[in-house]
């Protein structure tokens, strides 16, 4: 906007606006080399190749829109799509809601504490993706994992689950995965926020008598809203991509349970060579995922004014 | 400041071990990009070997023994060699295709060289290594095999080391205290379905657990399930001509439907959690009372793990006659238009698979048998000799090779969600038409 | 805080509790991971777990390291070391142009850099593949580095931290004379340290976990990643847990190391990057 009211104010500030730009570029153009040659091509290749045949030994051949009615038209692309849709509704929500309560918790905790909890709760992020999923791996397992044995000890269970190898199951832990390895940066952001709620509104509320869910949801809640909007988009995209902890433990089975549209391209891509259809498919998640921040975007804005 | 500071001396201790880093690893790199397939530089010739885990193929200590022996013949031609696995090999492959950046040679089955890579046009031609000679020596052993390393189009994209036929194993102790070796046939190991199934009930009753795996967890291993199903009630996987799928035939659902109620009854497991490899190791371990994914490789393999017999057996047939999958592997070259470098992994194959004496070694090396009948007892007067003789009298046994027809990389996906659905209870034949309906579909 | 005085209210005790426990549960794997790389296979196929290990074993340690472990760790960071000091310097001159100057394209090329912040990363997957093998870049550290460097974030982050540099002190050298690039490494440069400090951070973070590029750039057994390295052994030895664990737990400690060495620039990071701009 700035620019175009220099633009009209005369000659001189259009100069200075040249050189201004001259000397940003010489400034992004480091960036922008990798930017452009390493993210942006391979983006317009990849929304070009969703319009071919594309496979492995021969020329690509033009289909139009063939491979989304494929895509429209496949039984385990809807499945894929319903099951990670089911990962983003039940991750994103109890990822949030649960990072909140946590971070209001221990906000108000001495700092040593503070710092412990937050280092506690981010550990399985750093620990790297396929070392957490290997240890669940060994935990979930049928016939010698901790969770069928501690199962039994409490008497929640008779006999072993089939934790992975169950479909009513394997979703279910997939997430419960997913949702430990996502809460970390959540608590942080939000423990941060809290800590930025002013202090003289709660305290007002406070003296008014406002008990302290009240004051929770009057003061502290409005405030901490771009926070979570911030938090609903970064987990919502998270869990679109959930992909290393299906191909590690279940390879999206039993029975296309634990398909996932992240997993169900590289399978096709990569297994089938069907390039023209994973990128078809590539470019549907893109945009699925772009359409629900913006809704999030949308929502969360209303709410706040 | 302090942090600064930190952050700072981090950075430079990265940056200087990346310095030597970067050394180090583009040394290894030819100057101007690298490709895995090697080089042709002046006289000496550089090829690339990748191999899936194929007995102590898998073993560098083995590999680099023979590539000794070839360079002491042949020292122009430069061999490297890359292991794979049955997990991640097959993408690293893929990578590789897509990338313009394969090995020269490649060792494995005709379900890859042949209907996969040698089908898009990717393998070289080997009609030159079969010759006449060849052609006569492979062709006395089986006849199977020469048509397993032809393409449709009748090019030859394999060339054959050895060959086993799959069977399953026992855990002899355990039958014995069971008192289920009644069922069995020990003279032939051989067993009924009938008797099978007594001897799984056996098992249950003397209270061991986990009888036997029907794992379905995906990747390889596949041979196993599909013979056990084939072979309880005598079905077939394909049609004679390998047109076309028939695990939807009266006998395969009466095989399958029994298998399901197996599994209710808690006699066998369905387990789509786990694939072939661990299947094996819950065997080895002494978890699961048999194994459907055993052969003479595995039992070599796994001979350190056993704290009991392991005992290998055919699979239950309603006749009492099982027909076993049987395995073939052998080298293929990807073709990358090098034909200095076509030539030395010809060579390279040649001196591998045919010369008298690395040859038998080369067999023995993978615990399966040579596809020569030349080469005759590899295992003679060696001390796996009397081992190597029970899995050799399987080989009579097996079936037809069944593995040339079109889309089995689709079929195998679809197989591991079958069986996915009928251990979850789904309706037997309609599991089974979904599968042959889609597979079908993928033959080409 | 000064309401921080409060009454030991029955909610407040069980949250404790429940925080406690909760702690415990999100520490256990790591746990798990390290004690059960120490533990003899009987102890890991015992069909009750040992909590703790009995009779401590190197053996698996011995088993992972012949294989090129040490290779694979040391290949991660080296593409994170190099990835985070190409990253850091691109982003931080990028950062501070978005944030401090006006020019022609800036509106586009923001939203572009946003909107490709939100797009998964995974599916320029296979259009990247060509292009590294058309640049000959395959099966190399650098077709894992080079993406790495051009993924926006950064960008972002630094055009946060660079918000906050007076945009008076900027004039005043300026009308020193000085130039551009002094400008930036003299004034720019030193108020943006956290920032580059939090970037630096997460770009080891992210090359930790980046386990699908890595999957499909790299294939040598000498050029994997210890992740793929890990997965690698997952695919050959499945049930055989105390190798996997040893695995684990060399791809987790040097970048645990780093998260509590440096944690306090973690918790500016997220924080930064987290306000809209």
């Amino acid at each position: 906007m700035a620019s175009k009211r220099n633009n009209g104010s005369g000659g001189t500030s259009h100069a200075l606006m040249v050189k201004e730009t001259i000397s940003a570029y010489l400034f992004l153009l480091p960036f922008l080399i990798f930017f452009v040659g390493f993210v942006l091509i391979p983006m317009v290749m990849c929304l070009r190749t969703s319009f071919f045949d594309s496979t492995m030994g021969r020329a690509d051949i033009f289909v139009g829109l063939q491979n989304y009615v494929t895509m429209w038209n496949d039984e385990i692309f809807r499945k894929a799509l319903l099951n990670t849709v089911i990962i983003v509704v039940v991750a994103v929500p109890t990822v949030t809601a649960f990072s909140l309560w946590v971070a209001s918790v221990i906000y108000q905790m001495g700092g040593r504490l503070r710092s412990f909890y937050r280092c506690i709760f981010y550990l399985p992020v750093v620990t790297g993706t396929v070392a957490v999923t290997v240890v669940w791996k060994w935990m979930f397992n049928y016939y010698y994992g901790l969770v069928n044995y501690l199962g039994k000890t409490v008497g929640a269970i008779e006999n072993n689950v089939n934790w992975l190898g169950n479909e009513k199951t394997a979703l279910w832990c997939i997430i419960l995965i997913l949702f430990t390895t996502s809460i970390g940066q959540p608590i942080v952001l939000y423990v941060s926020a809290l800590g930025n709620v002013d202090p003289s509104l709660v305290e007002a509320a406070e003296v008014d008598g406002a008990t302290n869910l009240q004051t929770f949801w009057r003061i502290k809640w409005p405030q901490v809203m771009p926070t979570t909007l911030y938090i609903l988009v970064i987990t919502t995209i998270n869990s679109f991509q959930c992909f290393a902890l299906i191909q590690l433990l279940t390879s999206g089975g039993p029975n296309h349970s634990t398909d996932t549209i992240m997993y169900y391209i590289y399978y096709k891509a990569f297994k089938l060579f069907e390039y023209g259809y994973g990128n078809a498919m590539g470019v549907f998640l893109a945009v699925v995922i772009a359409l629900f921040s913006a809704v999030q975007f949308l929502v969360a804005g209303k709410n706040n004014e | 400041m302090k942090k600064f500071l930190a952050v700072f001396l981090v950075l430079a201790m990265a940056l200087s071990l990346a310095a030597c880093g970067g050394a180090g690893t583009s040394s290894s790199q030819p100057a101007g990009g690298s490709s895995s397939g090697g080089e042709t530089t002046g006289s000496k010739t550089a090829i690339t070997l990748w191999t899936y885990p194929i007995g102590n193929w898998q073993k560098a200590e083995t590999v680099d023994q023979f590539i000794a022996a070839f360079n002491a013949e042949y020292p122009d031609i430069e061999v490297t060699v890359e292991y794979l696995d049955y997990t991640n090999g097959d993408d690293k492959v893929t990578t590789a295709i897509e990338a313009n950046n394969t090995p020269d040679i490649i060792f494995e089955g005709p379900e890859r060289l042949v209907s996969n890579w040698g089908a898009k046009g990717l393998m070289v031609d080997l009609a030159d290594l079969w010759d006449e000679e060849a052609l006569a020596d492979i062709s006395a052993v089986s006849e199977a095999v020469v048509n397993a390393c032809k393409g449709s189009d009748g090019v030859y994209y394999e060339y054959p080391l050895c060959m086993t036929a799959h069977c399953m194993a026992i855990n002899y102790e355990l039958f014995e205290a069971a008192g289920a070796l009644q069922y069995i046939d020990q003279d032939t190991r051989s067993w009924t379905t009938d008797n099978f199934v007594k001897a799984l009930q056996a098992l249950k009753d003397y209270g061991q657990g986990i009888n036997t795996i029907v794992y379905c967890g995906g990747q390889g291993g596949d041979q196993g399930t599909r013979a056990l199903v084939n072979n309880l009630c005598s079905g077939t996987y394909t049609n004679a001509d390998h047109t076309a799928y028939t695990a939807n035939s009266p006998e395969n659902i009466e095989a399958l439907q029994l298998l399901a109620d197996l599994n209710s009854q808690g006699l066998v497991t369905f387990d789509p959690g786990i694939q072939a490899s661990e299947e094996l190791q819950l065997f080895a371990n002494g978890t699961a009372a048999m194994t459907l994914a055993w052969n003479a490789s595995n039992e070599a393999s796994y001979a350190e793990q056993v704290s009991f017999t392991p005992y290998a057996m055919n699979f239950p047939s309603d006749d009492g006659v099982a027909e076993l999958c049987g395995g073939i592997w052998g080298f293929g070259i990807f073709d990358n238009g090098d034909d200095a470098r076509i030539q030395a992994a010809k060579t390279f194959i040649e001196f591998i698979a045919d010369n008298a004496e690395q040859g038998p070694a080369s067999v023995a090396a993978t615990g399966f048998f040579p596809v020569r009948a030349s080469f005759g007892n590899v295992y003679e007067g060696t001390e796996d000799a009397d081992r190597m003789a029970t899995f050799a009298s399987f080989l009579p046994n097996m079936g037809d090779y069944y593995n040339v027809i079109g889309g089995w990389t689709q079929q195998r996906t679809n197989w591991w969600n079958m069986l996915q659905e009928i251990g979850n209870g789904a309706d037997v034949t309609t599991a089974a038409n979904a599968f042959v309906e889609a597979s079908n579909a993928e033959i080409a | 805080m000064n309401s921080s005085v409060r009454k030991r209210t029955p909610y407040r005790i069980v949250s404790a509790v429940i925080m406690a426990l909760l702690a415990i549960f999100f520490v256990f794997p790591l746990y798990w991971i390290f004690t059960g790389s120490v533990k003899t296979a009987a102890a890991i196929n015992a069909p009750a777990p040992q909590w703790f290990p009995m009779e401590p074993t190197m053996t698996n340690y011995n088993k992972l390291f012949s294989n090129p472990a040490l290779l694979w760790l040391f290949n991660t960071i080296f593409i994170a070391v190099v990835a985070m000091a190409i990253t850091c310097l691109t982003s931080a001159m990028a950062g501070y142009v978005l944030a401090k100057k006006r020019f022609y394209g800036r509106a586009l090329l923001f939203t572009l850099i946003v909107c490709a912040m939100a797009l998964p990363k995974q599916v320029i997957l296979i259009p990247l593949l060509r292009e590294m093998s058309a640049l000959r870049l395959h099966d190399t550290l650098w077709a894992v580095i080079l993406p790495t460097v051009g993924w926006p974030f950064g960008v972002f982050l630094m055009k946060q931290f660079s918000e906050g540099i007076p945009t008076e002190m900027l004039e005043a050298a300026r009308i020193d004379g000085s130039g551009e690039a002094r400008t930036f490494v003299s004034i720019v440069l030193p108020m943006v340290k956290p920032g580059i400090g939090a970037l630096a951070i997460f770009t080891f973070i992210t090359v930790w976990n980046d386990y699908f590029m890595q999957l499909i750039m790299l294939n040598s057994n000498t050029k994997l990643t210890i992740s793929l390295g890990l997965a690698q052994l997952q695919a050959e030895m499945a049930t055989d847990f105390g190798l996997i664990m040893a695995g684990a737990s060399v791809a987790a400690i040097p970048i645990l190391t780093v998260f509590i060495c440096f944690q306090k620039y973690f918790t500016q990071g997220i924080t930064m990057g987290a306000v809209k701009g």
